[in-house]
């Protein structure tokens, strides 16, 4: 059992009308056209105050990179909720780009997980893998001039490795009223969660009720047969 | 007061207060008799145009896209019409300050289709413009035959359409018949009329046409204002009578003043006008 007191779920064993919008193991080009294959363990969140009690760290709860507005599809505003598992990591690296700054640090709504349904999501970005966050403000400063975006951006990544930040800009890819900081498309696997080889049967099921429409699903197919 | 004394009277009012222009339109369900002078010129339609958002809006809901508690990310940017370059508005110049201290997080539907009504949030508007689509809401102004009095073409504070020429824009004739859709529960449905009528209800801008009238006047009503026109459209309620619809648009100067005077003064005429009981032209 991991510290985050929620279970772990195999997407791709969820109801259909859930699973074709969350497209576990699905791969989903991203702007540059690159094929990037889609998060399969998700903790399962059964309501808002289980979300708000929920702390990943010292200073962020899970509630935070769940807080979707109606571009979400409505199916994935329904309890239960689906969060992929590398939130964790994200939060651990935003926990520490709080120290950076010393001070809060917030997220947007739209600004945490958003899944590949999202009307945001028209390309894979490591939102739809819980591992980006958007932040419109850090103490009492908001984020929308450049000075104030690079500077924030620029003590994230120096501080921080791992850490990808977007530039300013008003272009598709960079940004003008918030700071962008992800760490690539990243997925975490519990020790906890099921086998990642679920047996033909259940894979060609899977497949079926994806197929219409999806490129993703053949190639999932295709990826493990 | 005979009706060529209101025109006359409306006339004056507008000449002592050195108006570009003036146009006003009324429908009386008491006496089912409607007037209008200049109902056909179109104005820029400042904030009224928030009354044909407003339809969009709950178009949109009745078509099932979303419901009135669905939650609307509150973020100030926008893309001008013209060119999609992101723009703000403004905080200071906004009249409402509640939607700008959410900045960040999310919104009800039903919230920010409030305050923009009742205290005319700008910001509130282009939330709701850019989750419905103006194409949609243009849809539905079309679907209701209000195109030929009402034209959107872009959300509130859009400088680089301004500059370009892109304006909302309406006729007295047109924001009377949506008023008039509205209270006759003909605007979307029955319950979505009742609702924005509630929302209308709400207005905390009282100085126009609510100012002519007695105390006992409930006023549901939706003013606009930019630094040349200022306009009032509402609908009045008084005891033992059935309400009346009332437009009065106003064109001015940019340093004029006494707009709000003026628009009171013209609500007072047609208040006047009517518990006469005078016949229509």
């Amino acid at each position: 059992m991991s510290d985050v007191p929620l279970p772990v779920v195999d997407a791709l064993l969820l109801p259909p009308r859930v699973r074709d919008l969350l497209r576990p193991d699905g791969l989903m080009p991203d702007r540059e056209g690159r094929a990037r294959r889609l998060p399969r363990f998700f903790y399962q969140v059964d309501s808002w105050q289980q979300a708000l009690s929920c702390r990943l760290t010292e200073n962020f709860a899970l509630w935070e990179f769940m807080d979707v507005d109606v571009r979400e599809p409505q199916v994935l505003r329904e309890w239960p909720r689906y969060v992929p598992c590398a939130v964790t990591l994200l939060a651990a690296h935003l926990e520490l780009f709080r120290e950076a700054v010393g001070t809060f640090v917030h997220i947007s709504a739209n600004g945490g997980y958003r899944s590949p349904s999202h009307q945001r999501a028209p390309a894979a970005n490591p939102h739809c893998w819980a591992a980006a966050a958007d932040i419109y403000r850090i103490g009492d400063t908001y984020l929308h001039d450049r000075d104030t975006i690079d500077r924030f951006s620029r003590i994230a990544v120096d501080r921080i490795a791992s850490l990808n930040a977007r530039p300013y800009g008003h272009e598709a890819g960079t940004v003008d009223d918030h700071i962008h900081l992800d760490l690539g498309y990243l997925t975490l696997v519990p020790r906890e969660a099921g086998s990642e080889d679920e047996p033909k049967q259940q894979r060609a099921e899977v497949s079926e009720q994806l197929r219409s429409g999806a490129k993703t699903v053949v190639a999932v197919k295709e990826a493990r047969e | 007061m005979p009706v060529t004394g209101l025109r006359r009277q409306i006339a004056q009012v507008g000449k002592d207060a050195n108006t570009e222009a003036i146009a006003v339109a009324f429908y009386d369900y008491e006496t089912r008799t409607g007037w209008s002078v200049h109902e056909d010129r179109w104005f820029h339609a400042a904030s009224t145009i928030k009354v044909p958002v407003l339809l969009g809006v709950f178009d949109a809901i009745e078509q099932g896209r979303f419901a009135l508690d669905s939650r609307v990310h509150v973020r100030n940017r926008f893309l001008s019409a013209v060119d999609d370059t992101p723009f703000r508005v403004e905080s200071g110049r906004d009249a409402n300050t509640a939607v700008h201290a959410a900045l960040g997080k999310t919104m009800k539907i039903k919230d920010l289709a409030r305050h923009m009504i009742v205290t005319s949030s700008n910001l509130a508007t282009n939330l709701l413009v850019e989750i419905v689509g103006l194409a949609q809401i243009q849809r539905t102004l079309k679907e209701h035959d209000l195109d030929g009095g009402i034209e959107f073409n872009r959300g509130v504070e859009d400088e680089i359409a301004y500059e370009a020429g892109i304006n909302n824009r309406v006729t007295a004739q047109g924001l009377l018949r949506t008023l008039r859709l509205i209270e006759e529960k003909q605007a979307i449905s029955a319950d979505a009329s009742e609702r924005m009528l509630e929302i209308l209800h709400g207005q905390e801008f009282r100085s126009g046409i609510p100012a002519g009238l007695p105390d006992e006047a409930r006023v549901a009503n939706k003013t606009g204002e930019i630094s040349t026109v200022a306009h009032d459209a509402g609908i009045v309620y008084l005891p033992n009578r059935e309400p009346y619809v009332l437009v009065v648009l106003t064109e001015w100067q940019p340093s004029a003043n006494r707009r709000h005077s003026t628009i009171a003064h013209i609500s007072r005429a047609v208040f006047d006008h009517l518990m006469e009981g005078d016949e229509d032209e």
